[in-house]
C-alpha cells in the first residue's frame, strides 16, 4: 500500500514542480515604449537637442525711462508693425511740462508783440520829428533823443524773439520727453510674452525677464546643442531631421544655416537658477518652415543631423 | 532477476521507508535552498525584469544594477549618436524618503522614466493608466508601495492599501497616485514608485548630476551585444546588455556577499546528510540481504548482475525520493508564492541539478554493497 503510495506521491511531486518551473519562467511582455521614439532616418547620426525660436533672434523690449506703466497697448500673439506703440509710461509730469511751456511760450509771443508795436511806435515818432527837425521846429537833442529811444525798442523786440526760440526749443526737449514715455515697436514681429501691466513699475535696465519679448513667428529656427564631445562629427552644412520632444511622428526637416563659432556652458532646460553646469554644448542653427501642426517658440526637439553628409 | 530485486527492496518496509525518507530530505533540502537562494540572487536584479530595456548604459565603474554613479545630461544624446543604436531614453533611479499619510517615512525606489515614451515602463499595470505619468506630481507605484503607504480611512481603523486618486508626500512633495502596478520585489525591500524623468528630479535633493542610467535600444537587425559594443567605444561609458548585466550582478554579489556561501553550505549540508543516511541504510540492508545475495551467487549470478540488481534497487529508492523531495519543494513555493516572503525561484537547472546529486548519493551507497556482494564467498549461505 504505502510502496504504491509513494510511486504515485514521487510522480505527483516531479509533476507539481514541472508545472511551478514554468509558472515561474512566465514573464510579462516587454511593453515597450508608449509612443514611437524619435528615430534617426541616417546610419551615422549626431543626436542633440534643440529649441525652437523665432527665426530672428526674439527682441527684449526694455523701458527707456523708469516708470509706472499706465497703459500696456498690446496682446500676446499680437502682430506689431514698426512703431506702433507698445507701452505707455506715466507721462502727466511731461504732459503738464509741456502745457506749462506753452503757456511760456505764449506769453513770450505776446511780449514780442507789445515790443514790436514799440518799435514801430518809437519808428513813427522818429520820422515825423525828422521832418520837424528840418524845418527847424524841433531841437536836434530831441532828434537825437528819440533815435536812442528806438535803438532800445529794437533791441528789446530782440530779445524778446531770442526768448520766443528759446522757450519754443524748451517746448521741443518737453515734447520729445513726452514722446519718448510711450514705448513703440522697433520692427515689425509678433508679441511673444508680456510680463508687464497696468500700474506696474517698468524699471530702465536690461531684465531677465523682459517687459515684452517680441519675435518673428512666421519663419523659426532650431538652436541644436551638441555634446563638446561629438562637435568634431559634425560637419557644416550638413542636413538633419528634428521632432518635437515626446512626439516622434511630429517632425520636419531642417536646413542648415550656421554653426554658432562659440562653445558655450549648456544651459540646463530646467530654468534654476542654481544650475551647475557640467558640460559644454556647440550649438548649430537650423531653419525650418512653419509646419502644418502647432509648434511654438521655446519648445523642446530631438534632432538628428546627418554625420555622412559632407563625405 | 530484477523483479526480484525490487521485490527484495519492498518487502523490506522499514528499511524502504528510511531510505526513501533520507533521500526525500536531502531532496527537498538541495532544492529548496537552491530555489530560495535563487530567488534572492534574481531580487537582486530585478530591476531588468521591472524595467524592460535591451542595452542598459552606465558610469565606466558600473558592475551592477543596483549601483547608480550619475552621467551627464549630454551622455543621451552621445549614445543616440552612435550607429546601431535605434533610441536611447534617459532613466533617472534613487531611493528617497516618502511620507505616509499616517506621518510615518518609508523609504522607495523612486525611477524617473523618460517623458515622451516612459520607456522602461512596467510591464502589468493593474489599475490606472500609465499614460497619466505626465500629469503633474503623478505617480505610478506598486502593490507593496500600495500596501506600506496605506492608509486608515478613520482614526484607530485598519489601513488600506493607496488606490489610484490617493496622495502621500515624497520628500515633502506631493505625489498622487494614477495608477498601480505589479513588479517584482527588489534585494532591498524598497517598493517601486514611477514617475517621469523630469518628475523624478523634481522629488530627489538636488545634485551636480542626476542622470542614473541610459536604456537603449539596438536598430532592428542589430544584435543587442553589437550596439553594445559600439556604445562602449564611441562615448567610453559601460555599455551591457540584459545577460550581461545579470550576469555582472551576480558576480558582484559572489564576491561581495557571504550570502552564496551560506547557502552553498545549507545545500552541501543536504548532499551530506543524504550520503550518510542512504549509504548507512543501504549498506545495512545489504548485509541483511547477504544471505539471500550469497544464494543468488551460488546460483550462478555473476558480480555484475549482482551490482546491476543493486544500483537498481538503489536508484528506485533514489527516484522516489527524489520525486516526492521535488513535491515538498514545490508545495513550500505555492505556499510561499503569494506573500513573496522568503524568495523563491526554482529553476530546471537547479532541479537536475539536485537529480544528479541525488543519482550520485545512491550510486555512492550502492558501491558500498556491490564491493561487500563482490567480496562474498557463495558458501556463506550454508553457514550459521
Amino acid at each position: 500500500m504505502f510502496r504504491k503510495t509513494s510511486f504515485y506521491l514521487a510522480v505527483l511531486g516531479v509533476v507539481a514542480t514541472v508545472l511551478l518551473v514554468r509558472r515561474q519562467s512566465a514573464r510579462p511582455a516587454d511593453p515597450g515604449p508608449v509612443s514611437a521614439p524619435a528615430r534617426s532616418p541616417y546610419d551615422g547620426k549626431v543626436a542633440a537637442t534643440g529649441l525652437i525660436e523665432a527665426s530672428r533672434e526674439n527682441v527684449k523690449v526694455a523701458s527707456p525711462r523708469p516708470a509706472v506703466v499706465t497703459r500696456v497697448h498690446v496682446k500676446v500673439q499680437q502682430d506689431v508693425k514698426a512703431g506702433d506703440p507698445l507701452l505707455q509710461l506715466d507721462d502727466r509730469e511731461a504732459s503738464a511740462r509741456v502745457a506749462a511751456t506753452l503757456a511760456q511760450l505764449a506769453a513770450a509771443q505776446s511780449q514780442l508783440a507789445v515790443d514790436q508795436n514799440l518799435v514801430e511806435d518809437q519808428a513813427d515818432q522818429l520820422a515825423r520829428l525828422e521832418r520837424l527837425e528840418r524845418d527847424r521846429v524841433a531841437s536836434k537833442d530831441e532828434l537825437s533823443r528819440r533815435q536812442f529811444a528806438l535803438a532800445g525798442a529794437t533791441a528789446k523786440a530782440a530779445a524778446s524773439k531770442a526768448q520766443v526760440a528759446a522757450i519754443q526749443a524748451q517746448l521741443d526737449l518737453a515734447r520729445t520727453e513726452l514722446s519718448v514715455l510711450t514705448v513703440r515697436a522697433p520692427r515689425d514681429g509678433t508679441v511673444l510674452q508680456v510680463n508687464v501691466r497696468e500700474g506696474e513699475f517698468a524699471p530702465a535696465a536690461a531684465l531677465a525677464e523682459p517687459l515684452i519679448l517680441l519675435g518673428d513667428t512666421r519663419t523659426l529656427q532650431v538652436r541644436a546643442e551638441i555634446d563638446e564631445q561629438n562637435a568634431v562629427l559634425v560637419h557644416p552644412g550638413a542636413p538633419a531631421v528634428g521632432s518635437l520632444k515626446g512626439h516622434a511622428e511630429r517632425s520636419f526637416n531642417l536646413r542648415f544655416v550656421r554653426v554658432e563659432p562659440f562653445v558655450v556652458p549648456k544651459r540646463s532646460l530646467t530654468g534654476d537658477s542654481l544650475e551647475r553646469v557640467d558640460t559644454r554644448v556647440l550649438q548649430v542653427i537650423y531653419a525650418l518652415d512653419r509646419p502644418a501642426f502647432p509648434a511654438y517658440v521655446g519648445q523642446q526637439v530631438d534632432v538628428y543631423i546627418d554625420r555622412e553628409a559632407a563625405k | 532477476m530484477f523483479h526480484l530485486a525490487l521485490r527484495m527492496l519492498l518487502g523490506d518496509r522499514a528499511k524502504y521507508l528510511m531510505l526513501v525518507g533520507g533521500l526525500t530530505f536531502s531532496a527537498l533540502l538541495m532544492t529548496q535552498q537552491n530555489a530560495v537562494f535563487q530567488g534572492l540572487l534574481s531580487w537582486t536584479t530585478s530591476h531588468m525584469r521591472n524595467m524592460r530595456a535591451p542595452i542598459w548604459v552606465v558610469e565606466g565603474r558600473v558592475q551592477q544594477v543596483n549601483e547608480t554613479k550619475a552621467l551627464r545630461d549630454t551622455d543621451v544624446n552621445r549614445v543616440r549618436s552612435v550607429t546601431g543604436v535605434d533610441f536611447a531614453m534617459p532613466l533617472f533611479q534613487g531611493v528617497l524618503k516618502a511620507r505616509a499619510t499616517d506621518g510615518s517615512e518609508k523609504l522607495i525606489q523612486m525611477i524617473g522614466l523618460h517623458a515622451g515614451t516612459l520607456f522602461g515602463r512596467p510591464a502589468r499595470m493593474l489599475s490606472g493608466n500609465i499614460e497619466q505619468l505626465r500629469v503633474a506630481n503623478a505617480v505610478v507605484i506598486d502593490e507593496l508601495a500600495a500596501e506600506r503607504l496605506g492608509r486608515a480611512p478613520a482614526p484607530g481603523q485598519a489601513p488600506r492599501p493607496l488606490a489610484v486618486g490617493d496622495v502621500f508626500e515624497i520628500n515633502d512633495r506631493e505625489a498622487r497616485v494614477v495608477g498601480l502596478c505589479r513588479t517584482e520585489r527588489h534585494f532591498f525591500g524598497y517598493p517601486y514608485v514611477f514617475s517621469t524623468y523630469d518628475q523624478a528630479l523634481q522629488f530627489a535633493p538636488r545634485q551636480r548630476k542626476m542622470l542614473s542610467m541610459i536604456l537603449a535600444s539596438p536598430r532592428p537587425g542589430v544584435p543587442a551585444e553589437v550596439a553594445a559594443a559600439h556604445i562602449e567605444a564611441e562615448t567610453g561609458l559601460k555599455a551591457y546588455t540584459v545577460p550581461e548585466f545579470e550576469r555582472s550582478t551576480l558576480d558582484w554579489i559572489w564576491k561581495n556577499t557571504g550570502i552564496p556561501a551560506s547557502f552553498m553550505t545549507t545545500i552541501l549540508l543536504g548532499f551530506i546528510v543524504g550520503v550518510a543516511i542512504a549509504g548507512q541504510t543501504f549498506y545495512s540492508f545489504v548485509l541483511e540481504n547477504l544471505r539471500n545475495l550469497g544464494a543468488l551467487k551460488a546460483m550462478g549470478a555473476s558480480n555484475g548482475l549482482l551490482s546491476a540488481m543493486l544500483l537498481l534497487q538503489a536508484f528506485t529508492v533514489g527516484l522516489v525520493g527524489y520525486g516526492i523531495g521535488l513535491g515538498l519543494t514545490a508545495l513550500f513555493g505555492l505556499a510561499v508564492s503569494q506573500g513573496g516572503q522568503p524568495p523563491f525561484l526554482l529553476q530546471p537547472a537547479a532541479v537536475l541539478r539536485t537529480l544528479v546529486a541525488i543519482l550520485i548519493i545512491c550510486f555512492l551507497a550502492a558501491l558500498l554493497g556491490i564491493r561487500k556482494v563482490a567480496k562474498l564467498e557463495p558458501a556463506i549461505v550454508f553457514r550459521g
